[in-house]
């Protein structure tokens, strides 16, 4: 079905461009396939981590995305040793038994703590490891069965996608088949007493048969790989079969991305108000706890689709990260739900040169190595050429600090100078206040001298004169000899920031 | 009552040490396990880590950051990659490099925190995925250089019990019995913070660096069990075996014992059982006994249990049965203006399930209904009486919890079966009805 549907996908791409720029566009390029791919998980994570992060789910996927362990492993013990198949990370049986390995997950916490007995981080936290621990005595058990490499568990390997693709024939498509009659077959002589009598072929007494080298049926894509081993199978000017290989992981990301994207688009409403008030959503006659596991049903699905590109763990990072720098941006859901997808494709587009060093094309990160290198030594080795999932997720951190310190309105940098500003304010309006109390009074000279204030306001000499000068450049104040007195208008911008005070 | 003069608590606590010690004979015996140098090396280990994890994790789960371990040992991961970087295969660096990096994740977690409207769950999530992304980006660094030997990935996530030696068990028990040392140093501030963290605040005590300390602790805990469990099912061994000594008392001194007996238990059955087959890993058979342990604990624990828990509920079901069917026959006289109108079995059975007629046989016995024939019952004088009463009392309860504070009335934790004259004073009565009474007067006009 999968297939069928990378056909229609290929047809309708053909109208526009030829098979080889589709296979130099993804089969040809690692780098473009882990673009795309990259982007659909990063699309497809900040859109269900949005609510996970509203609802304050955020750590479920961890839990989640260590469980889908467990799945992974049972099901391909299913199908490898029950079913007797081969198995392949993009088999859909394999997406289903590993999403019900994450809901599990959830379900077991909700039961751990629907008795009672236990609080909910608690829950979580005895409830993945357990499952997390099966898996692995189960993966260590089978491990002659299993080749699932753990290292590629947690880190993935995106570089690879593009290589584990789907062939799909275009023109001469019809299998070949070579009998000994064929002109294309080839006659192979082959030494018929070599082995018992210990002979070797130029041995004189060796005697020999013929036989064909090439019979058989292939299938065009056999028949192409024959050909590129050296084996002849078509005539030299007879047209080879038209390929265009299709990388699967763009499909079932591809797929899941969608499903996703219909999912929020449809019950966005829904979404919308569980994840703001579940308790009056469930009054309103909706499912509230039918909704979320929905949304963890496919959050487990994109973290299983996402395994063998990015990990167990590294997909956390799709999923929490972007929604979280979103959240320090705005304050409006559909804004968020645009700008996580945003940041999540910027990261993963940009994370792929970090890996190779390149760091937004403005800083090269062998540079650095080798400058390390010459202080601390690191033995000569200054290639920083690390894993690509790795660096998307340091990209998204990368993204997350550059919001938490300059977001408009709940960043460090605002907050410092709004705080400074209000300093400032209150300083003003301080001696305003003062400087009015006191005058047209006796003690005006005393109170509201140049060298008094700072010891009737406790400021240093240096800040009053500060304030005093930008009071004075908006002409609230003016300077007598020593006095300082109120302007007019400052009188009038004093009276109305208090009256202004009073009606908040 | 002090908590160690508590009988059940050390019957418990016997009860695990004997477990726990009689466990390694049975275990040489029935399950023919051969304590060689490895295992003996092994157990001992999981044994000390399962104490120490023990005891610290009460501290986590109390304060409901049970997931802060789990931030801390990804976040350990940089740490431990620079430090090989650094000073190569030495395990002290490794540690000191994963204890600085998880302590480091700790302070950007606060930071997070403090500073943003992100809250913990999200935070720790940041901070953990960044910090191991970056920590997987060095070690594939690492692994790329002609000289990386291996230092593979999996060694962090699932620990390599096999390779452990005898300095690494005697590291485990010194700085164990370091972190035991402090926790005792610090003792009443550390509960203080546990129950009532702005108390302790407003009383001047430094929470910050309370807070502080208890991280630091939690990191060096975890690093230790890297190299025995791997991170994550240190995770589990941090919260397992508090949890379940959770269930079986009430007192912080008490759990933290408990916790520490089960941490030392399931490290030592862990480990033992993994020694029994080829391909049994150690970390994640200590979890699943430390799971195990859990799931019994919840069972079977007294007075928190499921068990006792739904004892207790037939037992109160049974009690307030007769009462139930009482008021029912009451009502439903009521509703028919006519107290003397039968009411049939399965009227009563259909409102009350099947506790209606135990309660019927006790209300009989108690000669407050009449069976008229096999299948109806008629409220008798007595019966009437009781039933007024009850529904008076009744009434008065809900008045009370409506206007309680309003009237000014004696706050009492009572359940609403008991007859509110018992409980209440004669004046407070006497306002309640006062009450009441203008209330039918108000919706009347």
């Amino acid at each position: 079905m999968i297939k069928a549907l990378e056909r229609f996908i290929i047809e309708v791409l053909l109208w526009v461009t030829t098979p080889d720029d589709i296979n130099a566009l993804w089969a040809q390029s690692p780098r473009n396939t882990a673009i795309l791919i990259g982007a659909l998980i990063a699309t497809s994570g900040a859109l269900l981590g949005t609510f996970l992060l509203l609802r304050r789910m955020a750590l479920v996927t961890d839990a989640i995305s260590h469980s889908v362990l467990l799945g992974i492993v049972v099901t391909f013990l299913l199908i490898t040793l029950v079913l007797d198949r081969e198995f392949d990370y993009s088999s859909p049986l394999l997406l289903i038994g590993s999403a019900l390995a994450g809901v599990g997950t959830v379900f077991l916490t909700e039961w751990l703590f629907q008795s009672g007995l236990i609080k909910q981080d608690a829950a979580l936290g005895l409830a993945f490891p357990f499952l997390f621990a099966i898996g692995v005595i189960l993966i260590s058990r089978y491990a002659d069965n299993v080749h699932l490499d753990i290292d590629a568990v947690y880190v993935g390997e995106i570089g690879l996608a593009s290589s584990n693709t789907n062939s799909h024939c275009l023109t001469n498509c019809e299998p070949i088949t070579i009998t000994p009659d064929d002109p294309r077959a080839i006659t192979v002589r082959r030494c018929m007493n070599c082995a018992a009598e210990n002979l070797y072929p130029r041995d004189p007494r060796a005697e020999f048969e013929e036989f064909c080298g090439n019979c058989g049926t292939y299938t065009p894509s056999e028949a192409v790989r024959a050909e590129a081993q050296g084996i002849p199978i078509y005539d030299d000017n007879e047209e080879r079969p038209t390929f265009v290989y299709w990388p699967k992981s763009i499909t079932i990301m591809g797929l899941i991305m969608l499903l996703n994207l219909s999912f929020v688009l449809l019950f966005y409403k829904e979404l919308q108000l569980t994840a703001f008030d579940a308790a009056l959503a469930s009054t309103l006659g909706f499912r509230p706890n039918l909704l979320l596991y929905v949304l963890l049903f496919l959050v487990s699905i994109t973290a299983v689709g996402a395994f063998d590109a990015v990990g167990a763990v590294l997909v956390v990072a799709f999923f929490i990260i972007p929604p979280a720098a979103a959240y320090l941006l705005t304050d409006r859901l559909y804004q968020m739900l645009l700008i996580a997808p945003i940041i999540g494709v910027f990261a993963t587009s940009t994370g792929i040169d970090l890996a190779r060093g390149q760091f937004l094309g403005v800083f090269s990160v062998n540079r650095l190595l080798e400058a390390l290198d010459d202080i601390v030594g690191l033995g000569g080795y200054t290639e920083w050429n690390v894993s690509i999932s790795a660096s998307m997720v340091m990209m998204m951190s990368f993204c997350f600090i550059v919001a938490w310190i300059a977001s408009p309105r709940y960043g460090l940098l605002a907050t410092l100078i709004r705080r400074w500003y209000q300093h400032r304010q209150f300083a003003e309006q301080l001696l305003l206040g003062h400087l009015y109390n006191h005058q047209h009074m006796e003690s005006m000279a005393d109170e509201c001298s140049i060298n008094t204030l700072p010891m009737h306001l406790n400021w240093s000499q240096h800040q009053v004169e500060r304030i005093i000068r930008n009071l004075r450049s908006r002409h609230w104040i003016e300077i007598r000899g020593e006095q300082v007195m109120l302007t007019d208008s400052g009188e009038q911008h004093l009276l109305l920031f208090r009256q202004q005070l009073m009606q908040k | 009552m002090m908590w160690y003069s508590d009988r059940r608590f050390w019957g418990i606590v016997a009860f695990t040490l004997f477990l726990n010690i009689a466990f390694i004979p049975f275990s040489s015996w029935v399950l023919n396990a051969e304590y060689q140098y490895t295992l003996r090396i092994v157990t001992v280990g999981g044994a000390l880590l399962g104490i120490v994890s023990g005891i610290l994790g009460s501290f986590a789960v109390l304060r409901q950051q049970s997931l802060i371990g789990d931030t801390v040992a990804h976040a350990a991961l940089p740490g431990v990659a620079i430090a090989f970087l650094i000073a190569g295969r030495a395990l002290e660096w490794l540690l000191v490099g994963a204890a600085i990096a998880g302590w480091v994740g700790v302070w950007m977690l606060n930071a997070i925190l403090r500073t943003t409207r992100i809250k913990q769950d999200a935070a720790m999530g940041v901070v953990l995925v960044s910090w191991f992304g970056f920590g997987v980006a060095l070690l594939s660094y690492i692994q790329r250089r002609p000289d990386a030997g291996q230092a593979g990935i999996d060694k962090f996530i699932f620990g390599q019990a096999a390779a452990i030696v005898r300095q690494d068990v005697n590291l485990i028990a010194i700085v164990g019995a370091f972190i035991v040392l402090i926790l005792l140093l610090f003792w009443k501030e550390l509960k203080l913070i546990t129950f009532d963290y702005e108390f302790a605040a407003v009383n001047g005590f430094r929470v910050r660096i309370l807070d502080t300390l208890l991280a630091t602790l939690i990191v060096i805990a975890i690093v230790l069990g890297l190299q025995l469990a791997g991170v994550i099912l240190m995770v589990g061994l941090l919260i397992a075996p508090s949890v379940a000594a959770r269930q079986w008392t009430n007192h912080l001194e008490q759990m933290t014992i408990l916790s520490a007996l089960f941490g030392a238990f399931a490290g030592t059955v862990g480990a033992v059982i993994s020694a029994l087959d080829v391909g049994l890993p150690t970390g994640p058979l200590i979890i699943v006994v430390a799971f195990g342990v859990v799931l019994l604990s919840i069972t079977f624990a007294p007075s928190r249990g499921v068990i006792w828990a739904s004892w207790q509920q037939r037992r109160d079901r049974r009690r307030f049965a007769a009462q139930n069917i009482l008021q029912d026959v009451y009502r439903y006289g009521q509703s028919h203006h006519d107290f003397q109108k039968p009411v049939e079995t399965a009227f009563l059975i259909g409102l009350r399930g099947r506790t209606a007629q135990a309660g019927l046989h006790q209300l009989e016995k108690q000669g407050f209904v009449k069976r008229l024939d096999d299948a109806s019952w008629v409220l008798t004088h007595e019966g009437l009486q009781k039933a007024q009463n009850f529904e008076e009392s009744q009434q008065l309860w809900e008045t009370y919890h409506l206007y309680r504070e309003a009237l000014d009335l004696p706050d009492v934790q009572q359940e609403h079966h008991a007859n509110i004259h018992d409980v209440l004073a004669p004046e407070f009565i006497q306002r309640l009805e006062r009450l009441q009474k203008g209330d039918t007067n108000d919706q009347s006009a």
